[in-house]
């Protein structure tokens, strides 16, 4: 198996994106990499953040336009990870890390896949309307599966004893910054309902001296 | 001018910081890639709209994502500061010497340059008020596409000169 693993890490392909000095090579797949993590994780995020009422002007059917896009994000970044992989497969499959990265993938694009089907089921649903709780179920799965996804992939290059120290430092970090938002989204939205009160007080004010 | 460079680049208080907590280096790399989905979410969202991606979303309701977008740039700028002034920890060159010989930095700045004199272009053409009118299907006006489509150019430009950076240290 050694052997095996060692053959393809020795590979023609995978010596020449490991050592050519060109920046076509190594660097170039690792940017493509990230670019596919942007437009899948970024976009469908987009597709998140309405389903669970966050950005609820946003109008939901017209975000299933989205989908290609997405699916090719993801296509890139499995292409580019199985590239990046081949590159030093004898040391990724020894790595724990490597295994919670894979398996948060699995579970966001499956939570994605079911959000997709929970969120734009009925065409026949106006676009104001709140997704369904199981979309929402969905969406706030696959949301924490891509922050697990992106953090794993990012500590893959460091000691097990980092690895868990930045975790948790990205963690407690994260959740304060949730926090943060949470209470920006809530006043943001305080005021703007404040704001529509007034100008309806406002409107029916000017009718009511219409009519006098 | 370089004097000054030099001494306000450098930060050893951020670099002995990263070099005594291991894990502040991930932590900041880890963010600086959220910061780059959040990017793309809002500012790619945006510009993707403008260039006839689900046309059938309003742009004002668009431009509701834009605030998500701005914070991924600040998370990113102020995770990207750290990475400069604690240069350091991690390369025995001051960061003035870097940016001075790392050509991929360099083109990361001048490629921030660009996507942000385009963002001064969309408001000094009066494009920011002419999108907001666009309704579901409505097409946005040929000077807001090329905008657009530039944005994602030199965001995308971004994100690759940043990840040759290491090739040039």
């Amino acid at each position: 198996m050694q052997e095996f693993l060692e053959s393809i890490e020795n590979s023609t392909f995978s010596s020449y994106i490991r050592e050519t000095p060109s920046v076509l090579g190594y660097s170039t797949v690792l940017a493509l990499h990230t670019f596919g993590m942007a437009f899948l994780v970024g976009l469908s995020g987009v597709i998140a953040l309405r389903v669970l009422g966050i950005v609820p002007e946003l109008p939901l059917k017209p975000l299933k336009k989205l989908m290609p896009i997405i699916i090719i994000g993801f296509w890139v970044n499995a292409v580019t990870g199985v590239i990046l992989t081949t590159l030093a497969i004898r040391s990724l499959l020894a790595n724990w890390d490597f295994y919670v990265k894979l398996a948060a993938i699995v579970v966001a694009i499956v939570a994605l896949t079911k959000m997709r089907h929970a969120a734009f089921a009925d065409p026949n649903v106006a676009d104001d309307t709140p997704a369904s709780s199981d979309a929402k179920r969905w969406a706030k799965l696959m949301l924490l599966s891509w922050f697990l996804a992106v953090l794993g992939g990012r500590l893959t290059a460091y000691a097990t004893y980092i690895r868990i120290q930045s975790a948790a430092a990205v963690a407690v970090a994260a959740i304060l910054l949730v926090l943060l938002a949470n209470i920006l989204v809530r006043r943001s939205r305080s005021t703007a309902a404040a704001r529509r009160a007034s100008l309806a007080a406002a409107a029916s004010t000017r009718k009511l001296e219409a009519r006098v | 001018m370089e004097t000054f460079l030099r001494t306000w680049l450098e930060w050893p208080s951020v670099a002995a910081f990263i070099a005594k907590y291991t894990w502040a280096w991930p932590l900041g790399e880890t963010f600086h890639f959220f910061g780059i989905i959040l990017l793309i979410g809002g500012v790619g969202m945006f510009d993707l709209r403008l260039l006839g991606v689900a046309r059938q979303l309003p742009v004002a309701a668009v431009r509701r994502l834009l605030p998500w977008g701005v914070t991924g740039f600040i998370i990113c700028v102020v995770t990207g500061l750290m990475f400069v002034t604690g240069t350091r920890a991690n390369v025995p060159s001051s960061p003035y010497d870097v940016i001075k010989s790392n050509i991929w930095l360099q083109m990361k700045f001048v490629f921030i340059g660009l996507a942000g004199l385009n963002l001064l272009a969309f408001y000094v053409t009066g494009m920011n008020r002419k999108v907001d009118d666009l309704g579901p299907g409505a097409n946005a006006p040929l000077t807001a596409k090329v905008i657009a489509a530039a944005s994602l150019f030199f965001w995308l430009g971004v994100i690759y000169f940043g990840r040759l950076i290491p090739e040039g240290l």
